[in-house]
């Protein structure tokens, strides 16, 4: 779980990083990061998802940035992302376009990301 | 379409210092024990030259973040680092929120450095029952130190001792009285101390501590250094982190490094026999549903008989190991 960039509501990544640990997840928190940063945690920590948490506006440049840099590394297809935060409901076709496997805005449940995690990670 | 990965081609990555093929073997080895045996027939001939530093003490008292600067210290210098930080399993979801590497953000893109957080996964004794295995990988890829952060430990969390060459206990102001230094475990244990947050006082902490030493006997003529520190800023981290090569010289001219070595190892082996043993036990002598309905006789039928049962149980046995033809 990171926010990529300076942005600092981090109270949305925390609540969610504690229910993925309550449904028996091993969760890393890795707080602000830069791309690349996430990147090279995810690859070093050999995650299944990564997390993003944004409210900074700036998710569809962010989303890109490290959709790009993980198929450079040849590790995209084994990494669900799954962004959550402020994103205006018109971007979630466009973050999935992309590759993102599911958008959580505002009002979101906890529930439906872990059962969405546990139902589509395919080991 | 997910990538597929064997043993053999993550292999040969890994001997070309392919950090993604690190990854996943560590992967492989801290979720599939089975393998384990597997993945070392690749490295029967490693050397065991990486110098293990281990950072313990209580939850909140700075281990990542000291782990980081002294990890920064050593890639400035040119060492391949690989840094293990353990953070507890919970007992009730058996999930784990690992919030180690957060602490170490500023080194994390170095090419030379590769950090791994562990859970440990209901091991009790401060690491993780992978934190062995992963040291050995690390040793295998060429790393010249290894950092092992223990979780946040209590008094009596102490395998760190059998991993780990200089051990650096970390204390921070208000921890305890000179009688809290007099006690066993985790305080007597330290190569080196320190205490952290020094922005809030501690010198009395400071004095305990070498009270402590002054009581004790250093059969192998080093008495463990204190520093203070304030590893936000940075503050005395120079301190601490001389204090841990003045102890690495220690045990590299002293000869004592042989004797940790194979303590780490004979820590590993017998490890391993005891879970052979734990579920050759469980599987021909008392069963795991025998055990349930003893506990049930004790506490439901006013039958409590826990010692008797066992006694008789291991009397009622012949065993008898004999090697297969």
């Amino acid at each position: 779980m990171s926010k990529p960039g300076i942005d600092g509501h981090w109270r949305g990544g925390i609540v969610v990083s504690r229910a993925l640990r309550d449904a028996g997840m091993e969760l890393i928190f890795g707080g602000f990061q830069n791309v690349k940063q996430i990147v090279e945690a995810a690859i070093q920590e050999d995650v299944d998802v990564i997390g993003l948490s944004i409210h900074s506006g700036a998710h569809l440049a962010y989303t890109q940035q490290i959709i790009d840099l993980l198929k450079e590394q040849g590790v995209l297809e084994n990494i669900m992302i799954l962004v959550g935060g402020v994103i205006p409901a018109k971007d979630f076709d466009k973050l999935k376009q992309m590759g993102v496997a599911n958008v959580y805005g505002p009002g979101s449940m906890t529930s439906d990301i872990v059962e969405f995690i546990k139902t589509n990670l395919k080991k | 379409m997910k990538n597929e990965y064997n043993i053999e081609s993550l292999i040969a990555r890994f001997k070309n210092k392919d950090k993604i093929a690190l990854a996943k073997l560590i992967t492989i080895i801290e979720n599939e024990p089975e393998k384990v045996s597997e993945v070392f027939k690749y490295f029967e001939e490693i050397k065991h030259d990486s110098y293990i530093i281990g950072i313990t003490g209580s939850p909140g008292v700075g281990k990542s973040t000291l782990t980081g600067a002294i990890s920064k210290k050593l890639l400035d210098e040119g060492n391949y680092v690989g840094v293990i930080s353990i953070d507890p399993t919970s007992p009730f979801s058996g999930g784990a929120f690992l919030g180690d590497r957060i602490r170490m953000t500023n080194i994390s893109l170095h090419p030379n450095l590769f950090m791994r957080s562990l859970a440990s996964r209901g091991y009790k004794g401060g690491i993780s029952r992978a934190a062995f295995d992963i040291s050995m990988l690390y040793e295998a890829f060429g790393m010249d130190f290894i950092i092992i952060e223990t979780v946040g430990v209590g008094q009596a969390e102490l395998d760190i001792y059998n991993l780990a060459y200089s051990i650096v206990v970390v204390l921070v102001p208000g921890y305890g009285d000179a009688i809290q230094m007099q006690k066993a475990g985790i305080i007597e244990i330290g190569d080196i101390y320190d205490i952290n947050k020094k922005d809030f006082g501690g010198e009395d902490i400071a004095a305990h501590i070498q009270m402590m030493l002054d009581d004790g006997i250093f059969h192998s003529g080093w008495r463990p250094p204190v520093s203070m520190t304030d590893a936000i800023t940075g503050e005395g981290v120079d301190e601490l982190i001389q204090n841990i090569w003045d102890h690495k010289e220690h045990v590299e001219l002293s000869g004592i490094i042989n004797e940790k070595k194979m303590n780490r190892f004979r820590y590993k082996i017998k490890e391993l026999i005891y879970s052979k043993l734990e579920s050759l036990v469980l599987t021909s002598i008392i069963s795991q549903d025998e055990i349930n309905s003893i506990v049930q006789r004790a506490l439901n039928d006013n039958k409590f008989k826990i010692y008797q049962t066992i006694q008789d149980k291991f009397e009622d046995v012949d065993i008898q190991i004999t090697e297969k033809k």
